[in-house]
């Protein structure tokens, strides 16, 4: 490593780019101080805290633009045990949510489009698509991406993570470090936890390797202390969506579950969700909730709809429902009891075996049935997500059992997390306004 | 078929017999799993590959329609009138949808058997051996539990000697099937029924036709290679022998990719792990796309094809994820290749068979 790449580095991101998006962010926050709240809004307005995510978000792919060659970039998944490679040095990107916000930003279907002119299959995830035809084709919505030295592909959220970095290795020409983590269906078995830990341990030497560093235990252990704390700070975020009315909205929860994906471990992630949390208590202090007239409260399950964000949120609040919890904003925060820093390698491998993705379809139906009674809610909506099998499979029965069994109202959409080509208004529109009538008044 | 071929005994027939000898059968799912360990507990496994020609009916209230129809099938099947001769099932966790079918069936849907699940590793390292091993103790457990059978390790190792026999004989029949006296359809017909077959009745059936190879290759036409999961239906064959092709090797999950060879560890579980580890790269185990290109560009280099057919089933993303890049590092040989979908019908094939003959056609022309 030259001084010179170094000096560059933050000279481009610490002096010039994080200036000038720290600009960008202090004009949105008088812009938003003074703008006047709409009338004909059904929705409270953003939290304050919203231009600090993008800030956040903003600078965390700056730094990745300018990574190389002063900093090692590694790609991981998103149920990928991170803390080995922070405390390693390497900027982490992470491919599934660029997908997200090539959704958001509706040029998922272009991106996508260039790996599917290059023979993949539009029946394979759309994340992996676009990731896929990203890399094809340079193209996407954040001006560039920093090549991988290194991925870590996780298993704990699906196989499909095994054919994509498959393709990514093939592609970069770069090592790829695996952690299998095998399916848990009551509790995790001795072995399990074992073969985990063990890959977490070779995978030190392989990322060493790249890194030219040696692992500080000493860094791996404030990171994982970190991550644990972001991880609690996030979990009582959450928890406030109990209070009605719901301060928060999944909506919120999918926006600003960014730095908690992504920048876990860091100090700053730790004073954001702080932040945060304080804002969303003001709220409550206030009676101020997400939804205008609060009514119905639901739950919804699965991935986001990443391109029909205001569709859906509008839809819903025009008629005073709103979601109040979600299962996939959950899985970032129910972890964090398993994560012991004295005990890195032992915890992780235990904290990343048990994401609900990697446990049986009746621990989820569980886990709505508890989140049900907690939030107290009126229904749920289980987004069928066509790109997301191991969210999507058992939804049909979780569905079936929510309403006989238990007498809640669900709704089964079926959707494309960031393929809009699988999404129509007016049907959606129809669905909803269905399931709306049948939650009553 | 083959008049020998009408010798081997349906599926139904060998359930009876197992049964009536006292023996459970287990219905058990793709791909790779330790049948010597089943066996040593006097328990046939009998594989469901998909089946095909099934009505869905049943599966289209538990799975989305993006589900791959394997799984489909296979869950119309299970919770069906058929099923009631199996004892179990065993479900290996091949890919998202195997597993979530495995998942429903544990938690929710609960059929009529027991459902054992098996998590195979996605990698070839000690640690992913050691694991399969483990994984291989504990399903000993649950069948002993299941039985009240406790085999020895004599007894177990006995059994995984007899599939051993049988596995290279697999290979031999592969290594020889230009040689034997059998139309592609027979000769997979042969193969296949190591799918549910104990294996010495599969390893005398197969010496029988070993004993009839000939001296010269019966092999006309251009010949292939044949990709993909399963090749249901098994009209596929004769499409491609109409339209002038002949299947010289394949990289199948029920057959090529299934050609294990032996253990070489002295402990049961070790051995039987090792040896499941040991077969062809795999989509669904973790091989690298290179490794599965080195071994296609191998099995043509070996086989002599002048073409790949792969044979998709619809929403199967282990495979879907990589035929772009394994069609790349074929045409750079200059092995054309061609991608046709199916559904695990003969509806389903129809449509493709005109690009099929096409294909093959343009190749016999150039």
């Amino acid at each position: 490593m030259r001084l010179t790449d170094a000096l560059r580095y933050y000279v481009n991101t610490r002096v010039m780019g994080w200036t000038a998006i720290r600009v960008n962010r202090l004009y949105s926050e008088m812009k938003t101080r003074f703008r006047k709240e709409r009338k004909d809004s059904y929705t409270a307005p953003p939290l304050r805290i919203s231009s600090r995510t993008k800030e956040m978000i903003a600078r965390h792919y700056l730094d990745g633009r300018f990574a190389k060659p002063y900093r090692k970039v590694a790609w991981v998944t998103s149920g990928a045990p991170v803390e080995i490679l922070n405390a390693l040095g390497f900027h982490l990107f992470y491919p599934e949510n660029h997908g997200a916000i090539c959704g958001v930003s509706r040029t998922a279907e272009e991106i996508s489009g260039e790996a599917e002119d290059a023979g993949y299959s539009p029946d394979i995830c759309s994340y992996a698509r676009t990731d896929i035809g990203s890399a094809l084709s340079g193209k996407t919505p954040v001006g560039k991406l920093p090549p991988p030295d290194i991925l870590v592909a996780c298993t704990n959220i699906c196989q499909t993570v095994l054919y994509w970095y498959g393709f990514l290795a093939h592609h970069f020409k770069v090592p790829l470090i695996l952690i299998d983590t095998p399916f848990i269906y009551t509790e995790a078995s001795d072995h399990s936890i074992e073969y985990v830990k063990k890959q977490l341990e070779a995978a030190v030497p392989i990322a060493e390797g790249v890194a030219g560093k040696t692992l500080d235990e000493r860094k791996l252990k404030d990171f994982m202390y970190k991550s644990r704390i972001a991880m609690d700070l996030w979990m009582e975020i959450l928890g406030r969506g109990a209070h009605r009315p719901t301060p928060i909205s999944a909506f919120d929860q999918f926006i600003h579950m960014a730095p908690i994906v992504e920048m876990r471990g860091h100090s700053h992630t730790i004073d954001f969700y702080a932040a945060m949390l304080k804002e969303v208590d003001r709220r409550i202090a206030h009676g101020i909730g997400a939804v205008k007239n609060e009514r119905k409260r639901l739950l919804w399950d699965n991935l986001p709809i990443w391109h029909k964000f205001r569709f859906l949120s509008e839809t819903l609040g025009k008629h005073g429902v709103v979601l109040a919890a979600s299962t996939y904003t959950n899985a970032w925060a129910e972890l964090a009891p398993m994560i012991d820093p004295e005990k890195p390698f032992e915890s992780a491998a235990r904290a990343y075996l048990h994401p609900m993705l990697n446990r049986g379809a009746g621990h989820k139906l569980n886990t709505m049935r508890r989140m049900i009674e907690k939030y107290s809610l009126d229904g749920v909506i289980l987004h069928s997500d066509r790109s997301c099998k191991p969210y999507s499979i058992g939804q049909m029965d979780q569905r079936t059992l929510l309403m006989s069994e238990y007498g809640i109202p669900a709704l089964l959409l079926e959707a494309d997390h960031c393929d809009p080509r699988y999404f129509t208004d007016a049907r959606t529109t129809t669905l909803l306004m269905a399931f709306i009538e049948m939650l009553g008044q | 078929m083959h008049e020998a071929l009408t010798s081997i005994p349906c599926r139904r027939e060998i359930i009876r017999a197992h049964k009536e000898s006292g023996g459970r059968v287990a219905a058990v799912l793709p791909i790779h799993y330790p049948r010597a360990l089943f066996r040593a507990f006097q328990i046939l496994p009998v594989e469901l590959w998909g089946p095909p020609e099934i009505d869905p009916q049943y599966s289209k209230a538990h799975l989305q329609p993006y589900v791959c129809p394997l799984v489909h099938n296979a869950l119309s099947y299970i919770t069906g009138p058929e099923s009631e001769v199996f004892d179990l099932v065993a479900v290996p966790h091949t890919c998202d949808s195997l597993q979530g079918l495995c998942s429903i069936l544990t938690d929710l849907i609960l059929p009529r058997q027991p459902v054992f699940p098996i998590y195979l590793p996605r990698g070839r390292r000690e640690s992913d051996a050691q694991f399969l091993a483990n994984e291989f103790h504990a399903l000993y457990r649950k069948l002993e539990a299941l039985t009240s059978l406790s085999p020895s390790e004599d007894e177990v190792m006995a059994c995984i000697l007899r599939e051993e026999d049988a596995d290279e004989v697999l290979a031999e029949l592969n290594r020889k099937r230009k040689f034997l006296p059998l139309c592609q359809r027979d000769f997979y017909h042969l193969l296949r029924s190591r799918e549910y077959l104990p294996a010495e009745r599969f390893c005398e059936l197969a010496k029988s036709f070993l004993a009839k190879a000939e001296n010269e290759s019966r092999d006309k036409g251009l010949p292939i290679i044949l990709s993909g999961i399963v090749p249901e239906p098994m009209s596929l064959f004769e499409f491609i022998e109409r339209a002038g092709g002949v299947v010289v090797a394949d990289d199948l999950a029920c057959c090529g990719r299934r050609l294990y060879g032996p253990g070489e560890d002295n402990d049961v579980f070790r051995r039987m792990a090792k040896s499941i580890l040991s077969a062809p790269p795999d989509s669904t185990r973790g091989s690298s796309i290179q490794e599965r290109a080195d071994h296609m560009v191998r099995m043509v280099k070996m086989s002599g094809a002048k073409a790949v057919l792969f044979y998709c089933m619809k929403f199967c993303e282990p495979e879907l994820f990589g035929h772009p890049p394994l069609r790349d590092e074929l045409n750079k040989i200059n092995i054309p290749t061609l991608v046709i979908e199916s559904e695990l019908s003969e509806a389903s094939l129809n449509p493709s068979v005109g690009s099929l003959e096409l294909f093959l056609e343009t190749i016999l022309c150039g």
